[in-house]
């Protein structure tokens, strides 16, 4: 045993060395272990409550994103029901105006058809005189050369014929 | 080509060996290798810098390099931890686990720098870190299991006593064998590549297998450092966990 402990070199400074390990642990322990462990919590600290706050604005977000869905479909469905009443309103709205324009033409067609009336009556009218004042200016002609017995009587037939007939 | 001694000794910038009985001193509490615990001292001073320098002015959403750097390298071993053992349990172990990592990180790459030498180069510090866990894996498996701990030592029969007695013996040895070679050897060579320099031309002797045999080391320094803690998590693992 001595010759190993000779050989190999032991001596005292085994001791030393162990006093001089445990003096370094009980530094560490002191001065450097517990901050190294306190930033280790805090980094895990953060990163979980990172990964927490994360997960909540990612159910926000999923929130938001089926309440904006919501929103969306709604606005859709007005839409279509605007577009539908509009078209309902306008349609009944060109239907009035094609009553309107009919009356319209109607009405336009009947004071046309009467004016159409009023004027041929006064036509026939104008046309009847000229006659009568024609009638008359031949009348003087014949009467002026000769007159029949025949002619005569057919004239003044006639005369009294047109006279019956006419409005005046 | 100079002799590894003589390498020592042209590298012995600070005076350690000319101290005492070639750089052991007489103290009190026995002889101590003096360069040593110097080098843990630095060690210590340079993990107390780093780690305060680190959790200074620590924010959440915007970490500083240090900070950062600190905080994936306790995450990791958080994860090795709660990897082997129920939660509760292993809280408690963090802190334990944190030194021990960032210690022995520090201790490795401290000895790449010239003339330092890393404190577990010397087999005193790798075997009474080793014993330490030893300790503490006996203190919890006490702690968690009660009576019941010392059943394992018997378990299928009384005939295996000598077997698991072996096996627990041998954890430590090996821990500490494991990391003290592996650091030690690394300084070994990088003496050994520094003796070359004289022998040959500078770039065909030892400036290239140097720098070569240097970047190798850091990163044997981390691995070393990780299996030493991967190891005594698994080792607290074991008698802690719950037996149904």
């Amino acid at each position: 045993m001595e010759q190993i402990i000779k050989s190999l070199g032991l001596n005292s400074t085994l001791v030393a060395q162990i006093f001089h390990f445990i003096i370094l642990l009980i530094f560490l322990r002191l001065v450097v272990y517990k901050p190294i462990v306190n930033i280790m919590e805090k980094r895990q600290q953060f990163i979980h409550d990172n990964v927490k706050a994360a997960e909540e604005e990612r159910k926000q977000a999923e929130a938001l994103r089926q309440s904006y869905l919501a929103d969306m479909q709604k606005a859709k469905e007005e839409a279509q029901a605007i577009i539908q009443q509009a078209t309902k309103a306008g349609e009944a709205q060109a239907q009035q105006i094609i009553e309107a324009a009919r009356a319209e033409s109607n009405r336009i067609k009947e004071a046309a058809l009467q004016e159409i009336e009023r004027e041929k009556e006064k036509a026939v009218a104008e046309l009847r005189d000229q006659v009568v004042t024609l009638s008359i200016l031949v009348a003087d002609k014949i009467i002026g050369r000769q007159i029949t017995q025949d002619l005569q009587h057919g004239l003044v037939q006639e005369f009294i014929k047109e006279a019956g007939d006419l409005p005046c | 080509m100079k002799g590894i001694e003589q390498v020592h000794e042209e590298l012995d910038f600070w005076g350690f060996l000319e101290v005492g009985h070639h750089g052991m001193v007489h103290t009190p509490i026995g002889d101590v290798n003096l360069k040593t615990i110097v080098m843990t001292w630095v060690v210590m001073i340079l993990v107390g810098i780093f780690t305060v320098a680190a959790t200074r002015n620590m924010s959440v959403d915007r970490p500083g390099k240090l900070q950062l750097m600190v905080e994936e390298i306790f995450r990791f071993l958080r994860g090795l931890v709660y990897e082997n053992m129920d939660y509760r349990k292993g809280a408690g172990l963090m802190c334990l686990i944190f030194t021990l990592f960032i210690f022995l990180l520090f201790s490795n790459l401290w000895g790449l720098v010239p003339t330092m030498m890393s404190p577990t180069a010397d087999v005193n510090t790798t075997l009474g870190m080793a014993l330490m866990v030893f300790l503490l894996v006996q203190v919890l498996g006490l702690r968690y299991n009660g009576f019941n701990f010392f059943k394992h030592f018997v378990q299928p029969n009384f005939l295996f006593l000598p077997i698991t007695l072996i096996e627990e013996l041998s954890k430590p040895i090996t821990l500490s064998l494991r990391l003290y070679g592996n650091i030690y050897a690394g300084e070994v060579l990088i003496a050994v590549l520094l003796g070359l320099f004289s022998l040959t031309l500078d770039l065909l002797g030892g400036f290239i297998a140097s720098v070569v045999w240097l970047a190798f080391s850091i990163f044997v320094s981390c691995i070393q450092a990780f299996i030493f803690t991967m190891l005594t998590i698994a080792y607290i693992s074991q008698v802690v966990k719950e037996h149904h």
